[in-house]
């Protein structure tokens, strides 16, 4: 959920309770105060009437004001009492039967006794109540929009820099050598924010270019100590008057030192096509490309009985380094000799502005993510060093090519395309 | 032989001079020039990375002053630029370090064989006459019919007459970068194993010794 949202609906949320709570209880009052004017409203009359009585003791037993609110009768018990009722009555007016309070009281005019009846029609403090409470609602879902708006308004200026350190980071990538810009946000803690990102980016930044660095100059430093060691293993390799036993424990050495010679050469190379040290680019026809490395591994695919179909029907022309092209289709194909069975198949086809290369293998279904790794060895085979697929992987990476991996109807299936 | 590593130098020259050649080196470019115009040489290694400059140049300087000289690069890997510039510059052949010494060998023969006898010298072991040129093989006087890799295989040993000959280089010979892509010491023993076998027929004899578990000799 975003931010926002969630600040919104949080904040429109505890509005609305306190609004619904303050409306309640509003209501209520606005009863209260409305009941209370309407006693002191009918005592007041009360009053009056009282005084009228009082002084001037009417003709008749019994009478009634004309708008029926007033009814006067004779009583023949001298209780004092006063008392408040609610009632309904016919309202000429509206036609029908609206509530009214009322106020029963007695009254002494000189020697005799009298009942008052007070009527107050409650229809008009009701319609009052109605009305002032839909106009508070009103106005509270006027305040509760209003506020919302404001607030969103609000929220995302204040977050505006916050955002804005997103995207610088989430456009930012380890490997580029860009330069790392945060805006002065005039904010103090988005400031910080942003100061501590630049100072742990560029700590990122610098150690990965020490490490690359490391990682390459070592690399470049390994070759030339171990072509020595080769050189002079194979030399006293020549020494015939060897026996059997040395001549293989120095074979042996010999073999290390070529392994670790590949191995290090692999590695040297991959980190040069991460460096886009392969500048150069041209329109490679890959098909040609395939057909003529194929025709060379021709005899390693029989030696193993491997059959070989290439159907390369459609012309696939990718722009990239020549001699990358040549290590990329090199690699697949290694590929699919090395982790072939015997017996096996190999199937080379184009179509789409894609060439796919299809193999058996020995194992099943390979979890593609892990497959391009580095060292992310199937097999012990000590003849592959684990690099080979990292290496097409990066090649095509940088070359603007995608290299995807599936695996149906029991072959693996490579397939290379431009990236969309 | 223009390399600035003194222990690859010295190994390389080694080898060369069990093979009779006269070696002479340079570490630098300034000194690989100096003999490059007081001596003439049948034949130059050059690295392309040196201290003081780029090899690149030597094969521009000794191409003006004695072109009959053949020019071997030798580079680092993967710097398809120098294989090319330095091709275009006249230079022969071209080698990627790191390279094993029969294969340098087997270069160095095949250059001097083509700039020295038009490549119409005829290689002449025991019963067997080579005629590099044509790709053609006589044992005793009559063709052996070979194909192209046993032909190449049976040019990398003889050019490396008596030496031990690994598996890995007659692997990296035969198929190159593919040298490592699968069970290719099995490919190697079965080439060896068809190329004995037709010489043995046709020469009654057998050239190759087995050397236990590390390669083979070609023995005349």
């Amino acid at each position: 959920m975003k931010l926002q949202t969630k600040i919104n609906i949080r904040f429109l949320a505890v509005t609305f309770l306190v609004f619904s709570v303050a409306g309640v209880l509003f209501y209520f009052a606005l009863g209260r105060v409305v009941d209370q004017n309407i006693r002191e409203m009918l005592k007041s009359r009360k009053a009056y009437i009282d005084l009228n009585l009082q002084q001037n003791q009417p003709f008749v037993d019994s009478s009634e004001s004309p708008d029926h609110t007033i009814f006067i009768k004779r009583i023949y018990s001298s209780n004092k009492y006063r008392q408040f009722s609610d009632t309904l009555a016919y309202d000429e007016e509206e036609k029908e039967l609206v509530p009214f309070r009322k106020l029963t009281f007695s009254v002494k005019s000189g020697d005799r006794y009298y009942e008052v009846i007070l009527l107050q029609s409650l229809l008009e403090s009701e319609d009052l109540q109605k009305i002032i409470f839909y106009f508070m609602t009103g106005l509270f879902l006027l305040v509760l929009s209003v506020l919302f708006f404001v607030n969103r308004w609000l929220s995302v200026k204040a977050w505006n820099p916050f955002f804005k350190s997103l995207s610088v980071l989430s456009l930012w990538k380890v490997g580029e050598n860009k330069a790392i810009n945060f805006d002065r946000t005039g904010i103090s803690e988005f400031d910080q924010l942003n100061r501590t990102l630049e100072e742990m980016m560029r700590k990122i930044q610098s150690d990965f270019v020490n490490l690359k660095e490391f990682t390459e100059n070592a690399s470049h430093e390994i070759q030339t100590p171990l072509a020595i060691i080769k050189s002079k293993l194979e030399l006293v390799l020549q020494d015939k008057t060897l026996n059997d036993q040395q001549n293989q424990r120095i074979h042996a050495a010999f073999e290390s030192a070529i392994r670790l010679s590949k191995l290090n050469e692999a590695l040297l190379l991959l980190s040069k096509i991460e460096n886009q040290q392969f500048v150069e680019k041209a329109e490679i026809d890959f098909c040609q490309l395939i057909q003529s490395r194929v025709e060379y591994l021709e005899e390693l695919f029989a030696l193993k009985r491997i059959e070989v179909v290439v159907a390369l029907n459609e012309l696939a022309i990718f722009t990239i380094n020549p001699l990358l092209a040549e290590i990329l289709i090199n690699n697949l194909l290694s590929n699919t000799l090395r982790h072939n069975v015997e017996n096996g198949k190999v199937f080379i086809s184009s179509g789409n502005q894609e060439i796919t290369i299809s193999n058996t293998g020995k194992l099943a279904d390979i979890e593609a993510s892990r497959l391009f790794q580095r060292f992310a060895k199937q097999t012990t085979s000590s003849e592959s060093n684990g690099l080979g697929l990292a290496i097409a992987f990066e090649i095509c990476k940088t070359n603007h090519l995608e290299l995807n991996y599936s695996f149906s109807n029991g072959m693996h299936h490579f397939s290379i395309k431009p990236k969309s | 032989m223009i390399e600035d590593e003194v222990a690859l130098c010295e190994t390389i020259v080694s080898y060369l001079e069990e093979e009779g050649y006269r070696c002479e080196h340079a570490g630098t470019v300034e000194l690989g020039n100096e003999k490059v115009n007081l001596y003439e040489y049948d034949c130059m290694l050059v690295d392309i990375g040196l201290p003081d400059g780029n090899g690149l140049s030597l094969i521009k300087e000794l191409k003006s002053c004695h072109p009959e000289t053949g020019i071997i690069i030798i580079s680092a890997k993967n710097s398809m630029d120098d294989k090319i510039s330095g091709l275009d510059m006249g230079a022969d052949d071209y080698l990627t370090k790191p390279f094993h010494l029969p294969e340098l060998n087997s270069r160095i023969k095949s250059l001097l064989r083509r700039r020295k006898f038009d490549g119409k010298q005829e290689l002449v072991i025991d019963k067997i006459t080579i005629l590099p040129e044509s790709k053609q093989v006589l044992v005793g006087g009559e063709p052996l019919q070979l194909t192209r890799k046993e032909f190449d295989l049976l040019m990398f040993f003889v050019s490396n007459r008596g030496r031990m000959l690994t598996k890995e280089s007659i692997a990296e010979h035969l198929w190159g970068d593919f040298a490592d892509a699968a069970d290719s010491f099995d490919f190697v023993y079965s080439h060896i194993k068809n190329l004995r076998r037709k010489l043995a027929e046709k020469a009654a004899t057998d050239y190759f010794r087995n050397v236990y578990g590390t390669g083979y000799i070609f023995i005349e």
